[in-house]
């Protein structure tokens, strides 16, 4: 998990870049995927998004994500999770 | 009741991406028809059809574009056309007496079409997130409502290829009682997927691929007619009370003088001449105008053996002894059969013939058939004919027959 982040967060920059249109800069860590003006329809997409780059399932509960994910960082920590528990340690996608 | 003007008008069709261009080439009778190009459409018995050059990428950002299937784009780009025309139509709206009505026969097809070939052909277990927004048959009326702000009534009519005509008719209606002031109403269709040309290759209808000439393929009251050619496209109008219109100076195109409607309710495809008639005598009754006042009818003329012959009947039974004089054309033979859309793309027709003195023809049309013996204002468009009134009928699969008339503004 040392290293991942960084790399996980970098993917995930690019694709929100790419297909979201949203500032490069505005994405760090402690951003919050609100004031970004990402919905829970706009999320959605992101996660279709997540599941191509990363080749993984997200889960479809809804109110876990909720509480979960609120930062561009909760997401790149969630996105390692379902990486880990779906690939194992060391195999990612 | 009140009266109802015509302030604004868009067009996204076969025959050009706004009013002027679609004008022009209804004059010049060039045809939107060609043979298809696509990845399965050699499959199809009828490869032919009347296609829109549109790039939704130069009309919407790509966020928003993800959530808009093409009958959206259609349908948005053609009202923003419309409300721009409109000018000044927002100053002092009151949103909630503003609505929607949209006319649609086959909604996100496309969508649908592309959700099946993931998970059939590429045996995905996933369709495209935003599927179920961007194919809902209500999506094109509901992004028109939220980019304009109308929080009146926002309706989707689907009675097939009257859907459009019934959109607008309906609207105007609900000007004409006081409940709205404003009402953007119109249609869109994009039923040019595989799966959609399959199932109406299935049913028979569609036209056989002219062998010279395959923008000729549609031939309304033609002995040679073999049936309708699909096209896509939208047409928006923006309608507002005349009063209204009037005190703030606005451009008026046309009144909405008249709308019929009935139902055959005799046969699920099969047209009838006495439900044509009917929708055409309840909308002249609406515009209290005798048969005489009409002077150029835009035809439903699908190019089907069943139709054409039909309608004729219809018009001389209503019009009588009148009925050869009227000039009848279908400009299906140039823009196909927008289904949903096409009320509402040749009301368009009906009000740029009366505004610009063009009666647009029926091409194609060289060997009229003996049942078919009306003036199709054949192959060429008839310019310097002033008319004071016109009509445009629709009549659908489901029996819904649906005719406006348009008046010149006085």
């Amino acid at each position: 998990m040392d290293a991942a982040p960084a790399t996980t967060i970098a993917r995930l920059h690019a694709l929100l870049a790419k297909d979201f249109e949203l500032e490069p800069a505005a994405l760090r860590p402690e951003t919050r995927l609100e004031d970004l003006d990402i919905d829970s329809l706009r999320m959605i997409e992101i996660l279709f998004s997540v599941e191509d780059e990363f080749g993984i399932t997200v889960p479809a509960e809804q109110a876990e994500l909720r509480d979960r994910v609120k930062t561009v960082g909760d997401l790149a920590a969630y996105v390692d999770t379902l990486v880990a528990e779906q690939h194992g340690a060391g195999k990612e996608g | 009741m009140r009266r109802v003007a015509v302030t604004g008008m868009g067009v996204i069709s076969p025959l050009g991406n706004d009013k002027r261009a679609f004008a022009a080439s209804l004059a010049a009778g060039r045809p939107g028809i060609a043979r298809l190009a696509g990845k399965f459409h050699e499959r199809l018995a009828s490869p032919v059809g009347a296609t829109v050059a549109f790039d939704g990428e130069k009309h919407f950002p790509a966020p928003q574009l993800r959530m808009l299937d093409r009958v959206s784009q259609f349908a948005l780009a053609a009202a923003s056309q419309a409300v721009a025309e409109a000018g000044a139509v927002f100053e002092g709206l009151e949103r909630a007496r503003a609505g929607v009505f949209v006319g649609t026969g086959m909604g996100g097809a496309q969508t649908a079409d592309d959700g099946y070939y993931t998970l059939y052909a590429e045996g995905s277990d996933r369709v495209k997130p935003f599927s179920v927004i961007l194919a809902m048959n209500n999506a094109a009326a509901a992004w028109i409502g939220i980019e304009h702000g109308f929080s009146g009534p926002n309706l989707t009519y689907s009675t097939a290829c009257s859907s459009s005509a019934v959109a607008i008719g309906e609207a105007a209606r609900r000007i004409a009682s006081g409940e709205t002031d404003v009402m953007i109403a119109g249609g869109a269709e994009a039923p040019l997927n595989f799966g959609t040309l399959k199932a109406w290759d299935a049913l028979r209808t569609l036209a056989s691929v002219d062998p010279g000439d395959a923008s000729a393929s549609c031939k309304p009251f033609d002995r040679k007619r073999s049936g309708l050619v699909l096209g896509e496209g939208a047409a928006m109008l923006v309608l507002e009370d005349w009063e209204r219109a009037m005190a703030r100076g606005a451009s008026v195109l046309a009144e909405v003088a008249g709308y019929g409607l009935c139902t055959d309710a005799t046969h699920i495809t099969r047209p009838s001449v006495g439900g044509q008639a009917e929708a055409m005598r309840r909308a002249l009754d609406a515009a209290a105008m005798d048969a005489g006042a009409i002077g150029y009818i835009n035809a439903h003329g699908t190019g089907t053996q069943a139709n054409d012959a039909v309608e004729t009947a219809a018009i001389k039974q209503v019009f009588g002894a009148a009925a050869p004089r009227i000039p009848v054309s279908s400009t299906k033979s140039m823009h196909g059969h927008l289904l949903g859309a096409a009320g509402a793309l040749e009301f368009a027709a009906v009000i740029l013939a009366l505004r610009g003195g063009v009666l647009p023809p029926t091409i194609n049309l060289r060997d009229p058939d003996p049942e078919c013996d009306l003036d199709y204002v054949p192959l060429v468009a008839r310019a310097g004919v002033q008319i004071d009134a016109a009509m445009s009928n629709s009549f659908a699969f489901g029996g819904t027959n649906a005719v406006l008339i348009a008046r010149r503004p006085r």
